[in-house]
């Protein structure tokens, strides 16, 4: 299946890629669900796959849910999911400085209660959490008392945002030895009705540049979140698939780990924007090209029922 | 880019030399913060350098990219910090000049957002350019269920210690329309403060908005040449090679002083530090020499031997 690239995934072609593979990926924002709307058919085809013997994950940049609230939001939805079978953001955060820092010490959260969660559940302490306003004057923003034990900054998703925090985030990020992870870069949050609401990326862009660096990232298209499901599940990446909406996060991970990708067109990215990267010859963008796209993942069912 | 006398960039220069400098131009342009103070205190000798370049004739003016207080502000800290004979005309700060270029530049029709401090908001009243009213949101409001001005032409993010992710995300509604401007009263990352302590500056707020908008956004202050513009439309016939850019920021006051075609000096009683300079000469991508001053004193007190010896020259 390789060589030909961002085919129009149809006919005979289903049956052929599901049969290929064991495990499927899924995104979940323009994927399985639009904000609170469910994509029509999507209940069907996860419920379906996992009755046809096919592991299924869930592996999602937003780090406003824990996995439990993700798992009972998609069973209210009709989805048969367990809570062990999703992979967001705050969870995979939370991993990723047990298991890979090793972290020792509290961490300074620029984030949500999700994420506090989250963390608390792998034994990391946090401060900061909830609303924070300046009040004083600016020589004592600076002079902030620090807390000791904090020896990494963290910044997911946080509606309370705001000068103050961004002020600790960077007072904390002076001190030496201090760690500097993100959730995510995604720039907007999907919502219904238009307005922007902007994501995690620009309030990680706002504290990098104050302290003049860069954060690890965590979120697709790192690899740790496909890494996170694998180490626990014994996934095979030959025959593992990513259904994804977005190039620049959900197929470029698919790539960066080698797995089949599929785009699916009821969320961010277009075949056009697959097309451009795939003619552009430039090395980098030729990850963000899928193997394949539907129109929807309900296009799937048929193959599926069959 | 060589001094006027032959000196390579980046060049510690002493009496002698400053007295030639000081003979040759006549039009000083001096950064306030890590200058002429820190925070509320004159570096030693400053006022002294300022009033004697008036007395002398020099033609003297301040360009600063703080955006928290409105001229008249500015003029009672000057007065305050023991420079006297300073003058509003003389004071150029980003706030004043964003006023500015949204009457006469852009002659914006329809309404400003604000991302920052009422000395910002004060100039551009002042200006007669009219801004959305800071939020009278009900604590609980989100960008779900706020409310959107109407008839937004601009969105201007300065530094903001009230910022919120609800300001945030209105304003990356009103930059969804590609006809409403996308300004900046200036790019600096952070400051410093008295204590050598910092704090983040206007630059991490406005990068968090393009980030959110996608858009690259218009900086009104230095590095940018707009500020020296409305220097030279109130002062006419400036040549810039009259004038000394004397500032303590690299990135800001040096690149500004190179856009607008002016010899520079570094001070080094703030930001920057000989090294950083040093480093940006030896650089192999020539971008990076726009960084680099012409000239360099410790202190611009430093001035004050020069004028001496030009006192008993002349005597």
């Amino acid at each position: 299946m390789s060589g030909s690239k961002c085919t129009r995934l149809s006919g005979a072609l289903v049956k052929q890629l599901l049969d290929s593979v064991d495990s499927v990926l899924f995104d979940c924002d323009g994927v399985i669900w639009r904000g609170d709307q469910v994509v029509p058919g999507a209940p069907e085809v996860i419920n379906l796959l996992k009755e046809n013997g096919k592991k299924v994950f869930f592996v999602t940049n937003n780090s406003s849910k824990t996995r439990k609230m993700y798992a009972e939001k998609m069973s209210a939805m009709g989805f048969a999911v367990t809570e062990d079978e999703v992979f967001g953001t705050a969870y995979c955060c939370a991993m990723y400085l047990r298991t890979v820092c090793k972290l020792q010490g509290k961490v300074y959260l620029v984030g949500s209660a999700a994420m506090e969660q989250e963390l608390e559940a792998v034994g990391i302490q946090q401060t900061g959490v909830g609303p924070d306003h300046v009040s004083g004057r600016p020589a004592d923003w600076a002079n902030v008392p620090l807390d000791p034990e904090v020896k990494a900054v963290v910044v997911g998703f946080d509606e309370h945002f705001s000068y103050m925090k961004l002020n600790r985030a960077l007072q904390y990020l002076t001190q030496q030895g201090c760690l500097f992870v993100g959730t995510n870069r995604d720039t907007r949050l999907p919502l219904e009705g238009g307005k922007a609401v902007p994501g995690t990326g620009c309030l990680l862009q706002a504290v990098e540049t104050a302290a003049q660096c860069q954060a690890q990232t965590v979120g697709k298209p790192n690899h740790f979140m496909f890494d996170c499901v694998a180490s626990q599940f014994g996934v095979d990446r030959d025959r593992c698939l990513m259904v994804g909406d977005r190039l620049d996060t959900d197929i470029m991970l698919g790539s960066n780990c080698g797995l089949k990708t599929l785009l699916t067109l009821t969320g961010v990215s277009t075949v056009a924007e697959a097309e451009a990267h795939q003619k552009s010859g430039c090395a980098e963008r030729q990850g963000m090209v899928p193997d394949y796209y539907v129109e929807s993942i309900a296009d799937l069912l048929p193959a599926l029922q069959g | 880019m060589a001094g006027a006398f032959g000196l390579k960039g980046c060049q510690k220069i002493r009496g002698p030399q400053i007295r030639s400098l000081l003979e040759a131009k006549d039009f000083f342009l001096f950064d306030c913060d890590g200058v002429l103070w820190h925070g509320e205190q004159a570096i030693s000798g400053a006022a002294q350098v300022v009033s004697t370049l008036i007395r002398r004739g020099k033609n003297v003016v301040f360009v600063t990219n703080n955006s928290t207080r409105p001229r008249e502000n500015y003029v009672h800290k000057f007065c305050r910090l023991g420079f006297t004979d300073v003058m509003l005309e003389q004071i150029f700060s980003s706030s004043y000049c964003s006023a500015l270029y949204l009457r006469d530049v852009v002659k914006v029709r329809g309404q400003v957002f604000v991302i920052g401090c009422d000395g910002l908001r004060t100039e551009l009243q002042d200006a007669g350019v009219p801004c959305v009213e800071e939020a009278a949101d009900e604590p609980d409001a989100t960008i779900y269920d706020c409310a959107l001005a109407p008839d937004v032409k601009a969105v201007l993010v300065g530094y903001d210690d009230k910022m919120t992710f609800l300001k945030l995300a209105k304003a990356s509604c009103y930059l969804r329309d590609p006809q409403c401007l996308f300004l900046a009263t200036d790019n600096d990352p952070w400051h410093p403060l008295s204590s050598g302590r910092i704090l983040p500056g206007s630059g991490s707020l406005t990068a968090a908005l393009e980030v959110a908008s996608g858009r690259k956004v218009t900086v009104i202050g230095k590095p940018s040449r707009f500020m020296f513009e409305c220097i030279s439309s109130q002062f006419r016939g400036v040549d810039p090679a009259q004038c000394l850019m004397v500032g303590d920021r690299l990135e800001t006051d040096m690149l500004f002083g190179s856009n607008c075609g002016l010899d520079t000096m570094l001070t080094l009683t703030g930001v920057s530090q000989i090294e950083e300079a040093q480093e940006y000469r030896n650089s192999e991508l020539t971008t990076n020499h726009s960084f680099v001053p012409d000239y360099v004193v410790d202190t611009i007190a430093d001035f004050l031997p020069a004028f001496e010896e030009l006192d008993e020259q002349s005597n």
